[in-house]
């Protein structure tokens, strides 16, 4: 049975501790309810860009990891990034992949190639240094923590069913702009409001 | 209109520009990140500067990340920024036309600094870019005008000026700014 998504982000916002975390699509709404603090940046309005960003982050600040809440349908929109991320040889990496085999998000329509596209195998392929697929709770919960402390680039295909909620069903959430400003302001504390 | 312009001009210009860019961040912030490096170049090749690109694999001071796509760089730099990293894109036109959709969202909705060096292969001496025979000079400066980016043409050695200045631009307007390099890089 496939994880719901929900206890997955639970699973991450409990061990996470001073990692920056970048959701997408259906992770979004639940992240803000379930880790409303303000050292997140949702990608919204840029489909796949969510690695990419998260990959910036990571190579600008070592000292903290950077785990990407990424959707299937957004991967195979920008599939080169994997090689990117991979190339860019960032150790403090995360990329978690939600598969739920669809664009829950525009409606559930099928990913081309639905749920028998392997995505671990091809972040194993373009050079992540630890990839797996995680596919029950219990070994998700078990596994995270060392996921999150290992040398990365590190991949880790979700198996998950849909979300309760995606952007369009539960709008708002604070606009990227201030997000960005909000995370940037807590990386490097601007004197003025230090 | 010159031949050509220095790899090594450029790169000094970018040097001086990331290095005045990391003394105003550590004015205005209390924990600005301290690298050895002075900055990065996110590239996807572009055919006018690859001299510059060649050159940067020996510059120890100045990072590069080539990425697949213009989208990815272009997403980078926004992750970069929020950790107070100075940045350079360097794409040619067709980059930019295939990432357009990326600049929208992130760099102008998400109203992050953006420079951008774009490089006008096939942009002829004799006549303006606006005139050109080839659509990929011909609908650039049209295209930043529709999203309201600046723009400026670096076309010799003496234009170099632009690079620090457009680099403040994007700053000042929190959004992207972008000069067109119309010569090849020697
Ligand atoms: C460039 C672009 N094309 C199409 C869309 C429409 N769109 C919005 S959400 C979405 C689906 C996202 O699917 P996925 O990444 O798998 O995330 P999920 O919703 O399943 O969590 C699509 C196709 C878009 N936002 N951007
Ligand atoms: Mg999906």
């Amino acid at each position: 049975m496939a994880m719901k998504p929900e206890e997955v982000l639970r699973v991450i916002a409990a061990a996470r501790g001073s990692a920056i975390v970048v959701p997408t699509m259906t992770t979004a709404p639940a992240w803000r309810t379930i880790a409303p603090d303000d050292l997140s940046v949702t990608c919204v309005g840029f489909m796949g860009g969510a690695s990419s960003m998260g990959l910036g982050l990571a190579l600008a600040r070592p000292d903290r990891r950077v785990v990407v809440l990424d959707g299937d349908g957004s991967l195979l929109m920008q599939l080169g990034s994997l090689a990117t991320s991979a190339g860019a040889g960032a150790r403090n990496f995360v990329h978690l992949l939600f598969k739920n085999g669809v664009y829950h998000t525009s409606g559930a329509q099928h990913i081309p190639g639905g749920l028998t596209v392997d995505f671990a195998m091809m972040a194993r392929a373009a050079g992540y240094r630890v990839t797996c697929a995680i596919r029950d709770l219990d070994e998700f919960r078990g596994r995270f923590p060392e996921l999150l402390k290992a040398e990365g680039p590190v991949f880790a295909e979700l198996h998950t069913g849909l979300a309760e909620q995606t952007p369009m069903t539960a709008r708002g959430g604070v606009p990227f702009h201030e997000q960005v400003e909000t995370l940037r302001a807590r990386l490097l504390r601007p004197r003025a409001a230090a | 209109m010159p031949e050509s312009i220095p790899a090594s001009l450029i790169i000094d210009t970018l040097k001086d520009t990331f290095r005045e860019a990391r003394a105003a961040l550590a004015a205005e912030v209390a924990e600005p990140p301290q690298h050895a490096h002075l900055g990065w170049i996110l590239s996807v090749p572009d055919t006018h500067q690859k001299t510059v690109l060649a050159a940067l694999d020996k510059e120890e001071a100045i990072r590069v990340v080539t990425c697949a796509t213009e989208d990815e760089a272009t997403a980078v730099a926004a992750g970069l920024h929020m950790g107070g990293e100075p940045v350079v894109l360097m794409i040619q036109h067709a980059g930019l036309y295939a990432s357009i959709n990326t600049l929208r969202g992130v760099a102008m909705d998400g109203k992050v600094p953006m420079f951008y060096m774009i490089g006008l292969l096939s942009r002829e001496k004799d006549r303006d870019p606006r005139e050109s025979r080839h659509s990929m000079v011909r609908y650039c400066e049209p295209l930043l005008d529709t999203f309201g980016v600046p723009h400026a043409r670096l076309e010799g050695p003496d234009d170099v000026h632009l690079i620090p200045e457009y680099y403040r631009l994007s700053r000042a307007r929190r959004g992207p700014a972008a000069v067109l390099v119309g010569l090849e890089t020697a």
